[in-house]
């Protein structure tokens, strides 16, 4: 899983020597910025509901075609899917701000996504707007920090580039 | 590879949860700094530790520089050392991620057999692991024995705190034996 620490580990090995200076200071960098990032990871734990939640129906309420006959949110079942799938999103969103880096987004999210979509025949400008809207959802500091919201948001950004 | 957090997250994506206990994570990072001063301590001193090491384990049993032994003729000796050296460099890395994984796919997975093969004493080698695990304690607590040491002695200068990195000692310690149950 990739990450500042086993990146820094996987080059020191590679040249077959002990973390050198520049090692630990790449290491320490993302450290500093760790307290913001699990703070994020905290609260988008404890609400990972209501905003997966909001995103659906944001993104059903701006594709309203998705509701009808033979379309992707046509019956409960479907209704469901979508559901999990942006939350499936957004927690691959928590695994990174733990990480520290697109690791578990690029492994488990975007690795393959653009086939299965294809496969499925699912649009992506749903997902792309549900994103969007946890993305200008988020609010400092009614809900986290400042410096929290702008690791949360950038992942954001990551998982809506990497679907349009 | 892992380190501390993504091995959190591995094993929150296996009940497709969200990572739930932050706070190993949370303590972690507050005490990043000592983290990277010990692996520094360990990695300035590495040449040090690992020559003392080697040395210590030949003067318990002298019969590996004699004809037939181990570390016999130089050839030998300069790959037991060069092993050794390995064998620290992959508990420094551990110790930097915070996670034992690094050490067990790329040093000790297969070692074991690998020394069997080339005839290797296991018993000499995990001796020269502990003595490399006693002397990682010293540096890491900044707090080597003068009376071992003797003119060798050398000192990080950090500014220690009061438990001497009680939990990182005890971390370092945990791979050193994690290669020592792997050899033996």
């Amino acid at each position: 899983m990739k990450s500042v620490v086993t990146t820094a580990i996987a080059s020191a090995d590679a040249a077959g020597r002990f973390p050198s200076t520049s090692d630990l200071e790449s290491v320490q960098g993302s450290i500093q910025r760790a307290t913001a990032r699990l703070e994020a990871a905290e609260k988008l734990a404890a609400n990972l509901d209501n905003v997966a939640k909001e995103a659906y129906d944001a993104c059903i309420k701006k594709y309203p075609y998705l509701n009808e006959a033979g379309q992707a949110n046509s019956n409960d079942t479907f209704k469901a899917k979508c559901h999990r799938d942006i939350k499936h999103y957004l927690r691959l969103v928590q695994y990174c701000l733990v990480v520290g880096g697109t690791g578990p987004l690029d492994e488990w999210g975007i690795a393959g996504q653009r086939e299965v979509y294809r496969a499925l025949s699912l649009p992506t400008a749903p997902y792309v707007e549900a994103l969007s809207f946890a993305r200008n959802r988020g609010c400092a500091p009614r809900d986290m920090s400042a410096q929290a919201l702008v690791e949360y948001n950038a992942l954001l950004d990551y998982a809506i580039n990497s679907l349009s | 590879m892992l380190d501390a957090f993504s091995k959190a997250v591995v094993s929150a994506d296996a009940s497709t949860s969200t990572v739930s206990d932050l706070s190993a994570l949370k303590a972690f990072v507050a005490s990043g700094n000592r983290r990277l001063d010990a692996v520094n301590a360990i990695a300035s001193n590495a040449s040090c530790m690992v020559s003392d090491a080697v040395a210590g384990m030949i003067c318990e049993n002298q019969g590996l520089i004699q004809a037939g032994g181990n570390c016999y003729p130089n050839r030998r000796m300069a790959a037991c050392l060069r092993d050794a050296e390995i064998i620290l460099r992959y508990v420094t890395y551990a110790l930097l991620a915070g996670d034992a994984s690094v050490l067990d796919d790329r040093c000790l997975n297969g070692l074991k057999e690998t020394y069997a093969a080339l005839g290797v004493p296991t018993t000499s080698t995990v001796r020269a692991v502990q003595i490399m695990k006693a002397q990682a304690a010293a540096h890491i607590q900044d707090n080597p024995s003068e009376a071992f040491a003797g003119a060798k002695l050398r000192k990080m200068g950090a500014i220690v705190v009061e438990d001497r990195c009680a939990t990182l000692v005890a971390e370092a310690s945990s791979y050193f034996d994690r290669v020592i149950s792997a050899l033996s």
